[in-house]
């Protein structure tokens, strides 16, 4: 079983192109993101966001056809509980189900179909 | 010209459009043919008549009915014209005759089989569609796509089988083929044709033929895969299947496994599998309630689905293309160098987990609504997880660890422009569908071609029968609820990662049900194996050495390197043996 983190591992085989540069269109688009108070806005940013959705609540006539649903904020709880529970349950389904790579003797799923194909998987003998 | 057009059926122009391109070496006329084909198909299909038999003849008694449009086939049938084109857009970089001939034969044996009248076209669209699209993941080139491609084509052809067995019960009884609803499972031949479209919508523990392939073909065939095989099953489950009720528990449990599976999944390919598993499973317990509403969700969301998964297996069909890989523990950051495929994955992400203004809003709040009308508290309740579950895996996990999140370090160009140019036109229909427009344009263009609209000729539902109400998806209550859903979740999320709490995206292979034939399933075929080889010296004799010269004959013929599995087609093997099954088949159908 592998334990290896992603930050640790080597990249693929395939050489990154160091002659291309960041793409023209990624700092009009998303070079919000880059800068060091985006993570602190987005998060309170949300967290204002639940708490606004959650006063809109106590105003809006609601109108579910399953009574229990019109308890107050039952969305959103729900949606936090289930979000948790569906992460939270990959830690132990991790550890159960997760095996090596090539456990099935199938690990080199790369299509011949790609940019720069591996010749480790591409351009074997055959037989090999 | 109208007259030619309307009494055509466009899947089948589709198919031999398929052949002809699967045969013709002039790329450029290959890419304007599997452009033109789909449109031409729109055309055709603007021109049908609802409701009137086309292209009908009698074959050994039976009356073969190849062309019948209604709504629920206009509809199914539209998206998938629509998703052909998107997917010949998508190809048009890739120059690979045999898999654009394909991908378009397969599109249209997909489409013919929605618009046919009767079971035996059925049948015949049915095995088209798994003989076609096994090529899409044949042509990736490597063992495991060869492996998973036989695989794939063993269980789509028992489907087939089962399909055909149910059809001989169905002829025997009721002396006609028609496409008629059951009513129950004791009519004859419904179990066997429920399994056989239970496998091809990927029931649990029927469902590891699609993450065991999707993921391990080409980078284009992918794209195509995600939008026919298992919509035909939700297609066939609509038309014969309506309001059974088992169907409302299959469907929820379908929507709430997969995401469990998804969150510890590191192939993004695949974890786009498993989330086709979970839509599927909407519309699956749709189709078992059975109301207007519920049918007019299925097909709603069934249209919807088709698009944004297509979106989203392009984009990251696009980081495979370019990065070589598509596992989220080696990606990361290409919104650097992937701003406009980043954007396309974004939109088709909040499709997926139903934003306001965006498609799966207006499509899967009809199903949640007609569950709730019926007043099942529990399957309501595993909807609404699989709805949070989706927007983990879909909505959050597929473009933060593909585009933000650890920078792979990875700089590499944009997508092929025809790729964003497909990726652009499928994030446009997301969000023209999505949005409360006045005349006929939005959400409405998508509720006036449902199956159960008061557009159709009489105010009632034309498979339940019931009264169709207008259903209003922007609602002020409606929006709020939803947005409290995903709100909250996107902020679990955010307390997760900064406890440290999500689970890192790790390399490996996770078990799903496939063990049980993939390792013990093999494993009892090698130990068989071994003890024949110990018996066989041991058996002497007349009986001994016939069934050593059967045994000879057949590994000559049938073993990887008997004759069968020679020439240029590989897979041949399985072909001949499909073939070989069907004229048995039909043989002793005919007998019957």
């Amino acid at each position: 079983m592998s334990d290896t983190p992603s930050s640790d591992r080597p990249d693929t085989p395939v050489a990154p192109d160091p002659s291309v540069e960041d793409h023209p269109a990624a700092k009009a688009l998303f070079g919000w993101v880059e800068a060091k108070s985006t993570g602190t806005i987005l998060f309170y940013g949300v967290i204002g966001l639940a708490i606004a959705l959650f006063a809109a609540d106590l105003v809006v006539d609601r109108h579910d056809y399953l009574s229990f649903a019109e308890t107050f904020g039952f969305y959103g709880f729900w949606g936090f509980g289930a979000f948790a529970l569906a992460v939270l349950s990959g830690w132990p389904l991790g550890h159960l189900l997760r095996r090596d790579e090539d456990y099935y003797g199938e690990a080199d799923i790369q299509p011949a179909d790609v940019e720069h194909p591996d010749p480790a998987i591409h351009e074997r003998e055959p037989g090999e | 010209m109208n007259v030619l057009l309307g009494n055509f059926n466009p899947g089948l122009m589709l198919m031999l459009v398929g052949v002809v391109v699967a045969l013709m070496p002039i790329r450029p006329v290959r890419q304007v043919l599997t452009i033109a084909a789909p449109l031409l198909g729109m055309v055709m299909l603007a021109n049908a008549e609802l409701g009137v038999n086309k292209q009908t003849f009698d074959v050994l008694g039976i009356e073969m009915i190849l062309y019948r449009m209604d709504s629920l086939s206009f509809i199914f049938a539209l998206a998938f014209l629509i998703a052909a084109l998107l997917n010949a857009i998508y190809a048009l970089h890739s120059d690979d005759r045999l898999q654009d001939g394909m991908a378009t034969t397969y599109a249209g044996a997909a489409i013919a089989a929605t618009l046919c009248g009767d079971l035996m076209s059925l049948f015949i669209f049915w095995e088209l569609t798994a003989v076609s699209s096994v090529f899409l993941i044949l042509r990736a080139g490597t063992k495991a796509a060869y492996q998973a491609a036989m695989r794939y084509l063993g269980v789509q052809i028992l489907s087939g089988v089962l399909l055909l067995d149910g059809i001989a019960y169905v002829f025997k009884k009721e002396n006609t083929l028609e496409l008629n609803a059951f009513s129950s499972f004791g009519d004859a031949g419904a179990g066997f044709i429920f399994v056989a479209l239970a496998i091809k919508a990927a029931f649990p523990f029927l469902h590891n033929w699609l993450q065991d392939s999707y993921p391990k073909a080409t980078v284009v065939g992918a794209v195509v895969l995600s939008a026919f095989t298992t919509k035909l099953a939700v297609y066939a489950f609509a038309r014969l299947f309506p309001g059974f009720d088992m169907l409302i528990w299959i469907g929820a449990i379908m929507t709430v496994f997969p995401v469990f599976f998804a969150v510890i999944e590191n192939d993004l390919r695949k974890v786009l599998a498993y989330s086709l598993n979970n839509q599927v499973g909407f519309m699956i317990c749709a189709i078992g309630i059975g109301t207007p509403l519920a049918l007019n969700g299925a097909a709603a969301h069934a249209f919807a689905h088709i698009i944004y998964k297509a979106l989203l297996f392009m984009s990251m069909g696009a980081v495979l293309y370019r990065c070589g890989t598509a596992k989220a523990s080696e990606l990361g950051g290409l919104y650097k160098s992937m701003p406009w495929t980043t954007l396309f994955c974004l939109i088709g992400a909040a499709s997926i987990s139903a934003f306001p203004l965006f498609s799966g809003f207006v499509a899967k709040s009809m199903t949640m609504s007609a569950v709730g009308q019926e007043g099942l508290v529990v399957i309501w309740l595993m909807l609404l997880f699989a709805s949070a579950g989706v927007l983990e895996h879909s909505g959050i996990k597929i473009p933060y660890f593909a585009f933000f999140g650890h920078d792979s370090g990875k700089r590499v160009k944009e997508a092929p422009f025809n790729m964003l140019v497909a990726m652009g036109l499928a994030a446009a229909i997301c969000i023209l569908i999505g949005l409360p427009m006045a005349g006929g344009y939005g959400y409405q263009w998508l509720y006036d071609k449902l199956p159960c609209t008061s557009v159709q000729p009489a105010d009632v539902c034309f498979i339940s029968g019931e009264a169709i109400k207008p259903y209003q998806p922007f609602t002020l209550d409606h929006i709020l609820t939803q947005m409290q859903l995903l709100v909250l979740a996107i902020l679990a999320f955010m307390l997760l990662k900064r406890f440290g709490l999500y689970p890192p995206e790790r390399p490996g292979t996770i078990l799903d049900t496939d063990w049980t034939y993939r390792k013990l399933g093999y494993g009892f075929a090698s130990w068989a194996n071994g003890v024949w080889k110990k018996a066989g010296p041991a058996m002497s004799g007349a009986a001994g050495s016939v069934a050593g010269l059967a045994y000879t004959r057949i590994e000559q013929a049938f073993s990887p390197r008997g004759e069968l599995s020679r020439g240029p087609l590989t897979g041949g093997a399985a072909i001949w043996t499909a073939g070989l099954l069907g004229v048995v088949l039909l043989m002793s159908f005919l007998a019957a």
